[in-house]
């Protein structure tokens, strides 16, 4: 081997590393790289798409669950009357029935008893019918859970999705983990109601008799 | 206090608000008013003559908290039952609520049962003098 060609396999055996050790950082940069244009991509999408769906699909879930409260509501208020009428009805009537069961009736008064019942009979049955659709209705107004139900979990499933790209992101930008969210609420404007397993704990009251107890120790 | 008392309930959500108005019915409490949030509320507390405020924590336009305190500041209001029927359950929001002035706090979800013994305390408490 000439002396020349020797020098430069020796040179290159000691370069070997440090090639190596760049090829390793440019294969690990490239991989990033491709990581965070997948990331990027799919933000795209999501932004572009997805985050706006689910923005509309939540406000469907809103409608609707307006719309069946507004008609379960529809159907109580109207089932009231007739409940109400034949209960007083039937009220009305056992004063003057009670006296004909033990005898203490005028002729008049009987004659009078028996339109009443005739009508009452009538009445009750109309009325009940009516009562008994409504429920029947109701019962259909509860239909929208099932509608609303698979657009909330199709909702959820891209949460989750959201949730996974931006820690992938926040990892390759080299942020630690557990960083801690900035609170966005404000106690003077509402926090909304609390959620099990999200707002437990210490802070929040367990339900009435705590706030009960809390009021009467401030003299409310 | 009797059964005219006028009420004005304050809420977003029309439902509730239907859901509140039927219960007072219920309660035999037949004149209710009904606002959207405390923007719309003010003015007709202002200018109305209202025996009793029901009135949700959360809405937009002003918050229930903000017209609570309105309703203190004002003379003519400053005397009248404030009833807080809210989703809000923080300890720090009940012990603010309290300390501007709210006489009752009905946490939601919450029953006929719980509202008509808040309105009856509430009213009892106002019957005899301090």
């Amino acid at each position: 081997m000439p002396e020349s060609n020797a020098a430069h396999v020796l040179m290159s055996a000691e370069r070997e590393p440090d090639l190596l050790a760049q090829l390793a950082s440019l294969t690990s940069n490239l991989a990033t790289a491709l990581d965070r244009f997948r990331n990027d991509s799919r933000l795209i999408a999501l932004a572009d798409k997805e985050v706006p769906d689910a923005r509309q699909r939540l406000s469907h879930v809103l409608t609707l669950t307006d719309q069946a409260a507004h008609r379960t509501l529809d159907l109580v208020e109207q089932s009231g009357p007739p409940a109400e009428r034949t209960a007083k009805e039937a009220a009305s009537l056992a004063e003057p029935w009670e006296r004909f069961r033990s005898g203490k009736i005028s002729v008049a008064e009987y004659l009078d008893l028996i339109k009443r019942i005739d009508h009452f009979l009538v009445t009750a049955r109309t009325d009940s019918e009516t009562v008994r659709t409504n429920l029947a209705e109701v019962l259909l107004a509860q239909d929208y859970q099932d509608l609303t139900g698979q657009i909330i979990r199709g909702v959820m499933k891209l949460v989750s999705e959201v949730e996974v790209v931006l820690v992938d992101l926040s990892r390759l930008a080299g942020r630690e983990e557990g960083l801690e969210a900035q609170a966005g609420t404000n106690s003077q404007r509402g926090h909304g109601p609390a959620v099990p397993g999200v707002d437990e704990g210490a802070g929040v009251v367990a339900g009435q008799t705590d706030i009960d107890a809390l009021l009467s120790d401030l003299g409310i | 206090m009797s059964k005219d008392m006028k009420f004005l309930v304050v809420d977003d959500y029309s439902t509730m608000r239907r859901i509140i108005k039927n219960l007072l019915h219920d309660l035999g409490y037949a004149n209710v008013t009904e606002a959207d949030d405390g923007n719309t509320a003010l003015p007709l507390l202002q200018n109305g003559s209202f025996d009793f405020l029901i009135t949700d924590w959360n809405m937009p336009g002003m918050a229930g908290l903000d017209l609570l305190k309105a309703v203190r500041a004002t003379e003519k209001l400053k005397k009248l039952p404030v009833l807080m029927l809210t989703a809000e359950a923080k300890r720090e929001q009940i012990v603010e609520a309290a300390q501007a002035g709210v006489s009752g706090y009905v946490i939601k979800p919450f029953t006929a049962q719980t509202l008509k013994e808040k309105i009856d305390k509430i009213l009892e408490s106002r019957a005899v003098p301090a």
